[in-house]
C-alpha cells in the first residue's frame, strides 16, 4: 500500500515536472532550411540560428541543398523533416513560388514554421522575418548619391533578372534617383550577381564612358568586381553594394568602397529562431518582422567588423519593437 | 550571300587546305560580326576596346583550349568550371596562408591537373563514359569546395600576383600574352606533334587508332590532364583578375567554355577542329557581352541577343562551308 502511494506520488511529481518542462520548453528541436552553402549570407543566417538556439537552449539541424538553390532537393528535404517531426521549422524557400507544395506539406503536418528572408507566396507561417530589398536599394543608393554631392554620372550593375531581390533593389535605387535631379544614370547592365561578369561589364562600360563618378552594384560581389576593373584601369569612382558581407566591410575600411546595405543574415537567423521558440513557449510574436534598412559605411564599419562566428543575438525586446 | 561565299572559295583561298580554309571562314564570320557591331557603337572599334575584349576572352580561351583536346577525342569535360573554383580556392588559401605566390601557383596548377588525372583514370580504367565521369566529378568538386570554403570569400592578394591579371606590358594586357602563348603551344602540339596527331586519330576512329599502334588510353589520360591543368591555370588568371575567390565562381564557366569550342568548329564527335577555331569561339562569345554593354541593351533582352548572335555566327560559317564543299 505504502509502495503504491509512493509510486503514485512519484508519478504525480514526474507528471508535474513534465508539465513544467513543456511550459519551460527547453531542448526543442528546430529544423533550419537555407538555400545553399556557397553564399556567405546563408552561412550568416545559419550562424544566427545557432547563436539564438544556444542562448535559448534549443538544438538546430540544418538542411541545405547540395546543388545550390535546388527545388527538388529542398522538396525532398522537407519530406524527410516531416517524418522526423521537429518542434518547429525555420524556413527560407529556395524559390518563393515553386516551393509552395513543400510549404503546404509542412502546414498539413502541423509543424509550426517561421518564414525567413524570402517571403513565400503561400502558406501559414508563425511569422515572417526579413529585410526590405526595396528599402535597402533606396537607402544604399541614397548614401551613394549624397556622397557624390548630388551630381555626376552613375553606372548600375544589376543582379539576376527576374529575381525578387533584384527587382526590389532596382526599384529602390530608381526611386532614390528621383530626389537627385543632377545625377545621371548612364547605364544599368546585368552582372547576374556574379563577380566575373560585373568585372567585365565595368571594363566594357569604361570603354564608352570616360567619366563615371558612382557605381550602384546590386550585391557586394559585383561591387568588388567593379572595383577591381577600375583599379586595373587606374580609374576611381564611389562604389556601393548590398548584403553587408565581410569582404565589403574590409573594402570599406580600406577606403576602396563607399558603403554596403546591410542585409544582416545573422540577425535574420537570430530573430527567425527566436520567433519560432517564443511561439512554442507561448510568448507573443508579431506576424511580420522587417528589419530597418541599415547602411554600413566608414563611420560605423568598426561595429560590423566582429566576425559573424563571434556575434551573439540581441535581446528580443531590443530587436523587435511593438 | 551564297554567291559571295562561292567567290571566296574559287578566289585566293582555293590553294589552302580545307582545314586552314575553315579557320579562315570562321575568322571572316567573326570579322563580319565585329564590323556590324562597329556601325552600332563608336567605342567598339578602338584599340583599347579590342584589347579589352581579348583580355576578357583570355580566361574563357584557356579553359576552352584544354577542353578542345578532350572534345577532339570525342570526349567531354563537364568539370572544368568546378575545377576552376576548387583550384582558385586552394591557390588562394595557400597564398594567404604561406604568403608565397609560387606555392599558390603550384597548388592551383597541381590541383587542376590532379582533377584532370582523376577524370582520365575514370574514363580509361573504369570505362565510365566521359559525360558521366566528368559530371560526377563536377558534383564532387563542388561538394569539396563548398565544404572547404563554408561560404567564405578569400580576398586581397599581393600586387605582384594581381599584376598578372590586371597589368600591361608594352600596352597589351598580360593575360593576352598568356593566351597567345598557349594558343601557339596548342597549335604546335595539336598540328605538329605525333601526340597531337594521335589525338585527332583517336577522335576520328578509336579502333583504327588502336590497331595502328596509338596508345589510346595514355593519350586519353593526357587530354584530361591537359584540360584539368588549363582549368588550374584559368583559376590563377581568375584570382589575379578578381583579387578574390569563393566557392561558387565556377558554376557559370563550363557551358560557355564548351560553347566556345563548338562555335570554333570542333566537332562533338571528335577528330575535327582546331585551337585557332576555339580562340575565335571564345572571342565571339566575349564580343557579344561587350557589344551589349556598349549599346547598353536592356537586361531583359540580353539573353535573346546572345542566342541570336551565337546562332548567326555558326550559320555564317556553315554558309561559307557549303560553298567549300562544291
Amino acid at each position: 500500500m505504502k509502495t503504491l502511494q509512493t509510486m503514485t506520488l512519484t508519478l504525480a511529481a514526474l507528471a508535474a515536472l513534465a508539465a513544467a518542462g513543456v511550459a519551460r520548453a527547453d531542448n526543442e528541436r528546430l529544423a533550419v532550411f537555407t538555400k545553399n552553402q556557397t553564399n556567405p549570407y546563408f552561412q550568416a543566417v545559419r550562424l544566427g540560428t545557432e547563436a539564438a538556439s544556444r542562448q535559448m537552449k534549443a538544438t538546430v539541424t540544418h538542411y541545405v541543398p547540395t546543388k545550390p538553390d535546388s527545388i527538388p532537393e529542398q522538396m525532398s528535404q522537407i519530406e524527410d523533416v516531416i517524418v522526423k517531426k521537429p518542434d518547429a521549422i525555420v524556413f527560407i524557400p529556395v524559390d518563393y513560388k515553386a516551393m509552395a507544395p513543400g510549404v503546404q506539406k509542412i502546414n498539413t503536418a502541423k509543424i509550426p514554421v517561421v518564414n525567413v528572408t524570402d517571403r513565400s507566396e503561400v502558406g501559414a507561417f508563425v511569422s515572417f522575418v526579413g529585410a526590405s530589398d526595396y528599402d535597402l536599394g533606396k537607402e544604399t543608393a541614397r548614401a551613394l548619391f549624397k556622397a557624390m554631392g548630388g551630381k555626376g554620372n552613375v553606372i548600375g550593375i544589376e543582379g539576376v533578372k527576374g529575381s525578387l531581390t533584384n527587382i526590389d533593389r532596382q526599384r529602390g535605387m530608381r526611386d532614390a534617383l528621383k530626389d537627385f535631379p543632377n545625377i545621371k544614370l548612364l547605364a544599368s547592365q546585368p552582372g547576374n550577381y556574379q563577380r566575373l561578369q560585373a568585372l567585365q561589364v565595368m571594363e566594357n562600360l569604361m570603354q564608352s564612358y570616360p567619366q563615371i563618378d558612382g557605381v550602384f552594384a546590386a550585391n557586394d560581389a559585383m561591387a568588388s568586381g567593379a572595383i577591381e576593373a577600375m583599379e586595373a584601369a587606374n580609374r576611381k569612382a564611389l562604389v556601393v553594394g548590398i548584403n553587408g558581407t565581410k569582404e565589403a566591410i574590409d573594402a570599406i575600411n580600406a577606403g576602396k568602397m563607399l558603403a554596403t546595405g546591410d542585409y544582416n543574415g545573422f540577425l535574420q537567423g537570430c530573430l527567425g529562431t527566436m520567433a519560432a521558440l517564443r511561439s512554442l513557449r507561448g510568448q507573443p510574436v508579431p506576424k511580420e518582422i522587417v528589419l530597418p534598412a541599415a547602411v554600413i559605411d566608414k563611420a560605423n564599419a568598426a561595429r560590423h567588423a566582429v566576425p559573424v562566428e563571434q556575434r551573439s543575438c540581441p535581446r528580443w525586446e531590443d530587436a523587435v519593437k511593438g | 550571300m551564297t554567291a559571295a561565299s562561292l567567290d571566296l572559295n574559287r578566289g585566293p583561298l582555293a590553294h589552302l587546305s580545307q582545314g586552314t580554309r575553315s579557320v579562315v571562314y570562321r575568322l571572316l564570320a567573326m570579322a563580319l560580326i565585329a564590323a556590324a557591331m562597329s556601325f552600332a557603337s563608336e567605342a567598339f572599334l578602338t584599340s583599347n576596346n579590342l584589347l579589352n575584349v581579348l583580355r576578357q576572352a583570355s580566361l574563357l580561351f584557356l579553359l576552352a583550349s584544354g577542353l578542345t583536346l578532350v572534345i577532339l577525342t570525342a570526349g567531354l569535360d563537364l568539370s572544368v568550371g568546378a575545377n576552376v573554383a576548387l583550384s582558385a580556392c586552394l591557390a588562394a588559401t595557400v597564398i594567404k596562408g604561406t604568403g608565397s605566390v609560387a606555392l599558390g601557383v603550384a597548388a592551383g596548377l597541381g590541383a587542376g591537373s590532379l582533377v584532370g588525372l582523376a577524370n582520365g583514370l575514370l574514363v580509361t580504367l573504369l570505362r565510365i563514359p566521359p559525360f558521366i565521369a566528368t559530371y560526377g566529378m563536377l558534383w564532387i568538386l563542388h561538394g569539396v569546395t563548398y565544404w572547404f570554403m563554408k561560404g567564405e570569400t578569400i580576398h586581397g592578394f599581393p600586387p605582384a600576383f594581381r599584376a598578372v591579371g590586371s597589368g600591361y606590358w608594352l600596352g597589351v594586357p598580360i593575360p593576352v600574352y598568356v593566351m597567345l602563348l598557349f594558343l601557339a603551344a596548342g597549335i604546335v602540339f595539336a598540328q605538329r606533334t605525333t601526340w597531337g596527331q594521335e589525338i585527332y586519330a583517336i577522335g576520328a576512329n578509336p579502333e583504327a587508332a588502336r590497331l595502328s599502334g596509338v596508345p589510346v588510353r595514355r593519350r586519353l589520360v593526357l587530354v584530361y590532364v591537359a584540360s584539368g591543368a588549363m582549368a588550374g591555370l584559368a583559376s590563377l588568371i581568375f584570382l589575379a583578375r578578381l583579387n578574390s575567390a569563393e566557392g561558387d565562381i565556377g558554376e557559370t564557366l563550363t557551358l560557355p567554355a564548351i560553347a566556345a569550342v563548338l562555335i570554333g568548329g570542333t566537332s562533338l564527335f571528335g577528330g575535327v577542329g582546331s585551337m585557332l577555331g576555339t580562340l575565335v569561339g571564345a572571342v565571339i562569345l566575349t564580343l557579344v557581352l561587350n557589344f551589349m554593354n556598349l549599346l547598353t541593351i536592356n537586361a531583359n533582352w540580353q539573353p535573346l541577343v546572345t542566342g541570336v548572335i551565337v546562332v548567326l555566327a555558326v550559320f555564317l560559317d556553315n554558309l561559307t562551308r557549303k560553298g567549300d564543299s562544291r
